[in-house]
């Protein structure tokens, strides 16, 4: 049974149509990525999930049904804007919040010590929030998401401000809460993280889910899409590519939808300018798929409003 | 109901921990006290042993005619003198600490000249005198009238329906309904200003999404709102003790002080009107913190709102000359403005019954449809990290559910 169920959902905000038509389903112990581009519709998606909003038109279930009150106590929700009260000690805020998610006060000490351990913020527990740096106060935004140990937890760019060990730790974590079976949404752009860390995706674009299933089949589906290019010469404009990038001396080009590898391969043997010393059909990256998928998106945006 | 203690117990905690809470909390009653201390200061101060003298050119006073002495305190004794020069050789020797002149013409002109040094003597000194005046005065008046004329009148005025009664020896009960707005006033709106500022302060603090996905709106606002009412109240019930405190002290030495009471239908009203009164104001509050960006926009806003809870203060002496005048029964209707009206009248007039109930269904309704609309505007401005909401934005998001 899902941990939660979003179902062709849709909600406007006067005229603008944040989200137009989303659905997916998360299973306890998976890392789901929820992933698009900026204004895609990815928070008033997470907002309708959590009972911020309300959808216009659709159904969303969280453990079963509609969220409420209990169920909100199983939730831990680290929004993308967020921030903690500046002028209270870190060790009183957390507390505090641990409290109102259910936690007796003393049970919430207890948790607290050895996250604040484990996170390395033990010494810095009397500081207030505004004397702590950026990714220590992102590391004490994941204590409050965690704390009283939820079943469901949504992670919103849980990486950002953190340095490479932190970022370590955190995903050390995150894939310690999924072994956990706990269910966990992740919304990040970094993403090298979604590969490394989600079993399911969903790939949201213009308010309508635009891709949603496994990484690896969806990697499969996008096998033929992308090249792997070592050579002499420019390999950028050329026919049928809609992005062409260098990478450690090597081109990477991902193909418009329908294009076939062996299409572009003729057409680059018939360049006298061009030397190919190597050309691999590559199993695409995320990122290389989100960028095809968002920028085909835009282009039957622009054709269909042309 | 846990939530609401949660929340309540934490504003509370942060707000009554903070110095500018105790600065403004204990420096009242230590004004208070300072107020207190230089009046029975002057009350009391000067020689309470040493006589007055006096030079009687108009033959009132004959110091065999001396008053009672008043609940234990001694009337300083009294010293006639022939002429001036007599009494001024007595005041440079100290033998005296001033004296009186009553010239000839006393009863026309009801003019007495007083003479002392440098150091000017207690107002104890000067109500001694004037109690051995009036009793000297008295005694051409056959001995049945005497004690009225000493005394004074004892005015007490009824309402026709014996509902309300007034003594005019009582003077600071006259003014208690005005001391109790002026409190109460303070009390909603410094909590509701407090709740101007942790709303703002959640938005920009961007926390505001984390408890939304935690606790109810109607807890988060609620919870807050109770924590920030009882730390009004506490620092007006630590003032309020403070006053007690000083006037059972200053009674001893102040006589109008002694004759306060309680004005428990006051009381009644205050109970009433108090809940419904602050839930407007903090719907209000709610509404403009949740559609700003930053406090001091939202003080602008509330401090032009504030205005219209502070007009009775504006028509103040018109709740003397005339306190049913039309302006003040619209005031008493007008919900920003019903509570401390309807107190104010209450010290000058009889209220009617149906306007008191009449003000107060109206006052309630507002705050019903205040709590309501602040309700729908806090769901959607909240979010708006940023960004204000515009007035037909608002209207907009009262229209509809986010």
């Amino acid at each position: 049974m899902s941990t939660v169920s979003v179902s062709s959902v849709r909600k406007n905000f006067g005229r603008v149509e944040a989200v137009k038509d989303v659905s997916f389903e998360v299973f306890p112990g998976e890392i789901f990525g929820l992933l698009g581009p900026n204004g895609a519709g990815k928070t008033t998606t997470i907002r309708m999930m959590l009972d911020i909003f309300e959808p216009d038109a659709g159904h969303i279930a969280v453990f079963d049904g509609r969220i409420d009150e209990a169920k909100k106590q199983r939730i831990g929700y680290m929004p993308e804007e967020r921030g903690l009260y500046k002028d209270l000690q870190l060790e009183q805020t957390l507390v505090f919040l641990g409290a109102l998610k259910g936690l007796e006060e003393n049970e919430a000490k207890s948790r607290l010590e050895k996250w604040l351990k484990r996170l390395d913020l033990f010494d810095h527990r009397q500081k207030k929030i505004q004397e702590l740096s950026k990714g220590m106060q992102q590391k004490a935004q994941l204590i409050a998401t965690l704390l009283h140990e939820p079943d469901l937890i949504v992670v919103d760019e849980p990486f950002s401000g953190l340095d490479p060990v932190n970022t370590r730790l955190v995903k050390d974590i995150i894939e310690e809460q999924r072994q956990a079976g706990k269910t966990i949404i992740m919304s990040t752009h970094q993403m090298y993280q979604v590969e490394a860390l989600c079993n399911r995706i969903v790939l949201i674009n213009n308010g309508r889910t635009v891709l949603y299933g496994e990484v690896s089949q969806i990697k499969r589906d996008f096998s033929g899409n992308a090249i792997v290019l070592e050579g002499k010469g420019d390999f950028a404009n050329i026919p049928g590519v809609l992005e062409a990038r260098t990478q450690n001396g090597a081109w990477h080009l991902a193909l418009n939808g329908g294009v076939n590898p062996q299409d572009v391969f003729r057409h680059l043997a018939q360049q006298e300018q061009l030397v190919i010393e190597r050309f691999e059909i590559a199993e695409p990256s995320l990122d290389d798929i989100f960028v095809s998928v968002v920028q085909s998106g835009k282009a039957a945006e622009e054709a269909q409003h042309a | 109901m846990r939530n609401y203690w949660l929340l309540a117990r934490h504003e509370y905690r942060k707000l009554v921990g903070k110095r500018s809470f105790l600065v403004g909390t204990l420096g009242f009653p230590l004004i208070l006290m300072v107020v207190m201390a230089a009046s029975i200061f002057i009350s009391i101060r000067g020689d309470q042993t040493r006589p007055m003298g006096v030079v009687d050119h108009a033959g009132v006073i004959n110091t065999a005619v001396a008053p009672q002495a008043d609940g234990g305190n001694e009337l300083l004794p009294l010293r006639p003198f022939p002429n001036e020069t007599e009494a001024r050789q007595a005041l440079t020797d100290q033998e005296i600490q001033v004296f009186f002149v009553i010239p000839a013409d006393y009863r026309r002109s009801l003019q007495i000249d007083a003479y002392y040094w440098q150091d000017t003597p207690g107002d104890s000194v000067f109500s001694d005198f004037n109690e051995y005046l009036r009793i000297n005065l008295a005694q051409d008046f056959p001995a049945n009238i005497r004690p009225r004329l000493i005394d004074g009148p004892d005015l007490i005025v009824r309402a026709a329906d014996g509902s309300r009664e007034f003594n005019g020896r009582n003077v600071f009960s006259f003014f208690i309904p005005f001391i109790a707005a002026f409190f109460f006033i303070f009390v909603v709106m410094s909590s509701s200003g407090y709740l101007l500022q942790v709303v703002t302060d959640e938005k920009e603090n961007r926390t505001v999404e984390i408890m939304m996905t935690t606790v109810s709106p109607g807890q988060l606002i609620g919870g807050k709102a109770l924590g920030l009412l009882a730390v009004s109240l506490t620092q007006v019930l630590i003032w309020v003790f403070t006053g007690i405190v000083a006037i059972v002290i200053g009674a001893a030495f102040i006589d109008v002080l002694r004759f306060i009471s309680v004005p428990w239908s006051l009381l009644l009203v205050v109970v009433l009107f108090f809940i419904p009164a602050y839930a407007f104001i903090a719907g209000i509050m709610t509404a403009i913190g949740s559609a700003t960006t930053e406090l001091t926009q939202a003080q602008q806003i509330a401090g032009i709102l504030n205005l219209l809870f502070l007009l009775p203060f504006f028509f103040a002496a018109l709740f003397f000359a005339n306190p049913n005048s039309p302006i003040l029964l619209f005031l008493t209707f007008f919900p920003t403005s019903s509570f401390v009206t309807v107190l104010m009248r209450w010290g000058m007039s009889t209220v009617p019954l149906w306007q008191v109930a009449l003000s107060w269904l109206i006052l309630v309704s507002s705050a019903l449809l205040s709590v309501w609309v602040a309700a729908r505007i806090f769901h959607t401005g909240m979010l708006r990290y940023g960004q204000s909401l515009s007035l037909k934005e608002a209207l907009t998001a009262v229209r509809t559910r986010s």
